[in-house]
């Protein structure tokens, strides 16, 4: 971008494998402000919703400040419950030169995070995907009149 | 990953073309970036998902977009233009934030989010107006005023795509197009 400032990539997945198949979120913004979200839930009736559009330099600008205000960089996933058959996380930020890809198991609530073995950082993923997803859900509905989940 | 994902339509194109160009550098702006990164962290770099479960159902098969009904920069939604105000205060409510929103049209929606952890508002509104003319003036009319003593900015949320992606249907015929366009380039 003509900016000059750092470039934001972000994904986030949260999926599992069970008797519906492979059931999952995902959604990405790229550098060049794609949003990009697939919701895949086989439950019932099959569904799968793939969208994409493309967003402002100043909704890029507020997702990098989510991102940043949430000092996810400066945590790390290795004491993080690791990801099992009830289900996988991931979190993928490239903000400039800073590379991150965490990978976590389903976190149900906050007790999940306190009885971790890395309660503080946890706790800052745990928020941060709330607030990714709830901004993402908005963009969705209010763009494509859909309800995303 | 296959190096020949950016190339699908390659095959079609003038199998007499030369085919010295190899793009070695990156496929995309995304690419690019992650190669450009120089610390890297978490498990993501080295695990596998299991049950052979990768990208691909992801990455590979099409994305929706609604049809390139844009003017100038921004992108229309389905009912509405949707506009991006940030710098809201947390303190902020949704009659806050309406009624000065309403100066510039009736609002057909209104999210104001929350932040998770602390309940107040996390910084941002999303405002849906339906027409561009009353976007674009609410735009203009709140981009750097305040809002409980705190200046606000106003953007349009959704703009058209630098390659312009549009319908479903439309995307085949012009992936073609571009891709031919993107072989006249090499050439030159």
């Amino acid at each position: 971008m003509a900016t000059g400032e750092e470039e934001l990539y972000v994904r986030y997945y949260v999926g599992h494998i069970g008797k519906f198949g492979h059931e999952f979120l995902e959604f990405e913004f790229r550098p060049d402000g794609k949003l990009r979200y697939a919701n895949s839930s086989n439950y019932k009736n099959d569904t799968l919703i793939r969208k994409e559009v493309y967003v402002s330099p100043s909704l890029i600008q507020e997702l990098k400040r989510i991102v940043t205000d949430s000092e996810i960089l400066k945590e790390d996933d290795k004491l993080w419950p690791v990801p099992d058959r009830v289900g996988r996380q991931e979190l993928e930020i490239v903000m400039g030169k800073e590379h991150i890809s965490f990978t976590t198991a389903k976190i149900g609530s906050l007790v999940d995070v306190q009885e971790s073995k890395d309660p503080e950082g946890l706790r800052v993923f745990y928020y941060l995907i709330q607030d990714l997803k709830c901004l993402v859900f908005s963009l969705i509905s209010l763009h494509f009149k859909i309800k995303p989940i | 990953m296959a190096a020949t994902d950016n190339y699908e339509m390659a095959v079609d194109l003038d199998p007499g073309a030369d085919e010295m160009v190899v793009d070695d550098v990156p496929r995309d702006d995304t690419d690019r970036l992650k190669s450009n990164a120089t610390k890297r962290k978490g498990r993501g770099f080295s695990e596998r998902r299991a049950g052979g479960v990768d990208n691909d159902e992801f990455t590979s098969g099409r994305f929706e977009s609604l049809e390139d009904t844009a003017t100038g920069q921004a992108q229309r939604s389905v009912e509405g233009w949707i506009v991006l105000i940030t710098g809201v205060h947390e303190e902020a409510n949704e009659e806050d934030v309406s009624e000065k929103c309403a100066e510039y049209g009736e609002i057909k929606n209104l999210h104001l989010n929350l932040d998770r952890r602390t309940g107040y508002v996390k910084g941002y509104a999303l405002v849906e107006y339906e027409t561009f003319k009353e976007a674009k003036a609410a735009i203009d009319g709140l981009n750097g005023s305040t809002l409980l003593d705190q200046v606000i900015k106003a953007d349009f949320a959704f703009v058209r795509g630098a390659s312009a992606s549009t319908s479903v249907q439309e995307r085949d015929t012009r992936r073609h197009r571009r891709g031919g366009d993107r072989r006249d380039e090499r050439r030159r």
